[in-house]
């Protein structure tokens, strides 16, 4: 769970609802893709072996497959880790006082911005297509008066629970403010 | 043209340095950025031992190799006569 003390610029007596990142489905998506990406060539090569045997003999080509297989499994490990990052770094804390976005734009770009509850003018949940419909997972817009209008919440899971949680949070936030 | 079977393990050494370039700047990203949580700390901890791992095994398969051998290419592929 994400401590209260790690949030950015955290208010006094805040507490933290609810930390949202991107469907479980994406990650596992990821997944999939890099499981793919490892057993594809390892697949290629059983079967260049089977038609070429002479290639594993050999005192060149042995070397540059070695090298070869070395480099392709690095190379695609530290693209699932960067695929990982890009997934866990971009969160969405909901907190009793304010919306946070915090966005990984890539290595050495992050994006973080804020929204506070009682400037929530209209939350929308959309869920397109068939694998967000089946298991539950899509877009919650969220209309503000401030600088930043709108906040994106990207393919997360119950975008219609999150959606309710937010205008109750807003309701109870403006509320508090006597802004209804 | 003949040339030494290490230049390819040169080329393969100045990968490696970029990869590793690369990895630290994903690692930096994940502590700093990862909210110092156990899921942050053990991705970190998995990409580190399987990067390892996959160092150690090309170790272990690239110190067998002889890389002082000469690699011989395109040695006579233009003296053939045409078979017209």
């Amino acid at each position: 769970m994400l401590s209260i003390y790690r949030l950015p610029n955290h208010l006094p007596d805040e507490k933290i609802i609810k930390v949202v990142r991107r469907d479980l489905f994406i990650l596992i998506k990821k997944i999939g893709l890099f499981a793919l990406l490892v057993i594809l060539p390892l697949g290629f090569f059983l079967m260049m072996i089977n038609t070429f045997p002479v290639l594993l003999a050999g005192q060149i080509s042995l070397p540059l497959i070695m090298i070869s297989a070395s480099a392709y499994y690095l190379f695609v490990w530290l693209l699932f880790f960067f695929s990982f990052i890009d997934y866990y770094l971009d969160v969405w804390i909901i907190t009793d006082e304010r919306i946070i976005d915090i966005q990984q734009k890539g290595f050495f770009s992050r994006v973080i911005s804020e929204q506070r509850l009682y400037r929530v003018q209209d939350v929308t949940s959309e869920a397109h297509g068939f694998f967000p419909t089946i298991l539950k997972y899509g877009e919650v817009y969220i209309q503000t008066a401030g600088a930043k209008q709108r906040f994106l919440f990207h393919e997360v899971p119950d975008p219609e629970g999150v959606r309710n949680m937010i205008i109750k949070l807003s309701e109870k936030n403006k509320e508090k403010y006597k802004l209804l | 043209m003949t040339f030494p079977l290490y230049y390819f393990l040169l080329i393969y050494l100045l990968f490696i340095l970029l990869w590793l370039i690369f990895s630290l700047v994903a690692v930096y990203h994940m502590i700093k950025f990862s909210f110092k949580n156990f899921t942050g700390f053990f991705a970190t901890f998995i990409f580190i031992g399987v990067s390892i791992f996959i160092l150690m095994e090309s170790y272990n398969y690239l110190s067998r190799i002889d890389w002082e051998m000469n690699v011989i290419v395109f040695e006579n592929m233009f003296n053939h006569k045409l078979p017209f």
